[in-house]
């Protein structure tokens, strides 16, 4: 691998300059940008040979500054703090009739197996608002966003305190954070103290529970 | 496809526009290479564009030759060689245009149907020459067709449902390669074929509901009049994150050949012209009196 190429600049390109198109290339390949997307895993990848050349260019750079003493820390972003694309800290345990059956569908959807999901789905006791949500989760998944939009839509009606519902619905309404593709579309400052203020009661209710 | 895929001229540069043009011409004679000249009628900027993304994985510009052609009997014009890529562009073409005659045939009513008839006659030879040389991609078409047209029999109200038999049917168009190029083009390929159906359907909401038209926009929202005014927001969202999802698979493609002027029929063509339709602004500039020009 050639750093520089990856990079897309040269050996004489000043560090500023370096650090410059790495951070574009780094919100390009960003992780969070390709949630839920099919496509994550080379974008993951990408990401990883980014930060790779980026380190070995620095590096080098401060090995031969400090005349090979030195190590360059290591800034870089993306790779790490990405905990795949799907639930993370924000789920709330289910327990519902069809407890079994939702993790098995959020197994199949972290599999990447839309079908078997959908399969899934289809056999649950009545629909309630986790079947919405994840029902909405397979839409987004391949790209079937109308879809998505209102599985999410139903299932933060159903359960309005749920911020794994509510975050999903968001996502979908932000275009994937893709910047600088968003025509005419101001952020829904709204939605973000409508936010804020659920997180401010669940705290309170966590605290007096434990108290 | 329709139309809505074209380069945003003011921002190309010259180079840019004149390859434009070179590889819609380079095209056009692949096309009467290959099928003669039944099939060269329905070129079309979507092809241009899919001519280029086939061919951006190559290092090389081939200079351009200089052709006459039917539309340019007098002066000959400077036209892309033949390459790998044309030659899929010129296959693909025949069979996305023979479908659509195919297509017309079932839907339309009258004297659309009797043209439709004496064109699907006319395109038989062609397209089973087509068929030949791609028949996977042919098969995946004539099955997404298939489930289109039930779709639009039982009147579906699920945009997404509607779109992604079209989608699939643009996806098609991915050559097999069974690497991660073909599954990067594949997800580009069904958000484009999704971003046009949704936009035609936007496009056609007042002549689909005189004519009593199938139109899942329609049905979606529930319309009573032609105004797409109140649901121009959640259309233009769900439109958006196809776009979304196009450039995002073009960032992972890693083009080479012709990257800045695919990417301004991405970045800068799609958006514009899907904001135009919402607005109700937009118009064919194409047609017999600006032939090949942008």
């Amino acid at each position: 691998m050639d750093p520089y190429k990856v990079l897309g600049v040269t050996p004489q390109t000043s560090d500023d300059d370096v650090k410059r198109a790495y951070r574009e290339l780094a919100r390009k390949y960003h992780p969070d940008n390709y949630i839920n997307n099919p496509l994550a895993d080379l974008a993951e990848a990408r990401m990883k040979e980014i930060n790779e050349a980026y380190d070995m260019i620095m590096n080098e750079r401060a090995g031969k500054s400090a005349g090979g003493g030195q190590q360059y820390g290591g800034q870089q972003y993306g790779g790490q703090r990405y905990g795949g694309a799907y639930g993370g800290a924000q789920q709330r345990s289910y327990s519902g009739p069809n407890a079994s059956l939702y993790s098995q569908v959020r197994q199949a959807i972290n599999q990447g197996n839309l079908g078997m999901a959908e399969q899934l789905l289809q056999r649950a006791n009545g629909r309630d608002a986790e079947w919405f949500y994840l029902m909405g989760t397979v839409y987004y998944r391949k790209g079937w966003y109308d879809e998505a939009m209102r599985s999410y839509t139903q299932a933060c009606q159903m359960d309005p305190s749920n911020m794994e519902y509510r975050t999903a619905l968001n996502n979908l309404n932000m275009s994937g954070g893709y910047g600088g593709y968003r025509p005419m579309q101001e952020a829904n400052m709204c939605d973000f103290c409508m936010q804020l203020a659920i997180c401010n009661c669940c705290l309170n209710s966590c605290c007096n529970a434990g108290c | 496809m329709f139309g809505f895929i074209r380069p945003v001229k003011p921002e190309l540069r010259v180079r840019e526009a004149d390859r434009f043009q070179q590889v819609y011409c380079g095209l056009c004679h692949a096309i009467r290479a290959r099928y003669g000249r039944f099939y060269t009628f329905f070129l079309s900027y979507d092809m241009t564009f899919f001519a280029l993304v086939a061919g951006c994985g190559e290092t090389e510009t081939a200079p351009p030759c200089m052709k006459r052609c039917d539309a340019h009997p007098v002066t000959k014009r400077p036209c892309a060689q033949t390459d790998a890529a044309l030659e899929l562009a010129a296959d693909v073409s025949v069979l996305l245009a023979y479908h659509k005659i195919r297509d017309s045939l079932a839907d339309e009513k009258g004297a659309k149907r009797a043209l439709a008839a004496v064109l699907c006659r006319l395109g038989k030879r062609g397209y089973e020459k087509a068929r030949q040389r791609l028949p996977e991609a042919d098969a995946e078409m004539v099955q997404a067709l298939d489930d289109l047209q039930a779709l639009e029999r039982e009147q579906c109200a699920s945009m997404d449902r509607a779109a992604d038999a079209s989608a699939r049917m643009t996806e098609a168009v991915v050559p097999r390669t069974g690497d991660a190029r073909e599954r990067v083009l594949r997800q580009m390929f069904y958000h484009i074929g999704r971003w046009v159906y949704l936009l035609d359907a936007a496009q056609d909401v007042k002549e689909d509901m005189e004519q009593d038209n199938y139109n899942p926009v329609v049905l979606r929202y529930g319309l009573r009049t032609p105004d797409i005014t109140e649901i121009k927001q959640p259309l233009e969202r769900t439109l958006e994150r196809s776009l979304a999802d196009i450039c995002m698979a073009f960032d992972l493609l890693d083009a080479k050949r012709d990257a800045d002027l695919i990417r301004n029929i991405i970045f800068l063509g799609m958006p514009l012209v899907t904001r135009q339709v919402l607005d109700g602004t937009y118009q064919t500039n194409g047609g017999w009196g600006r032939h090949g020009s942008l």
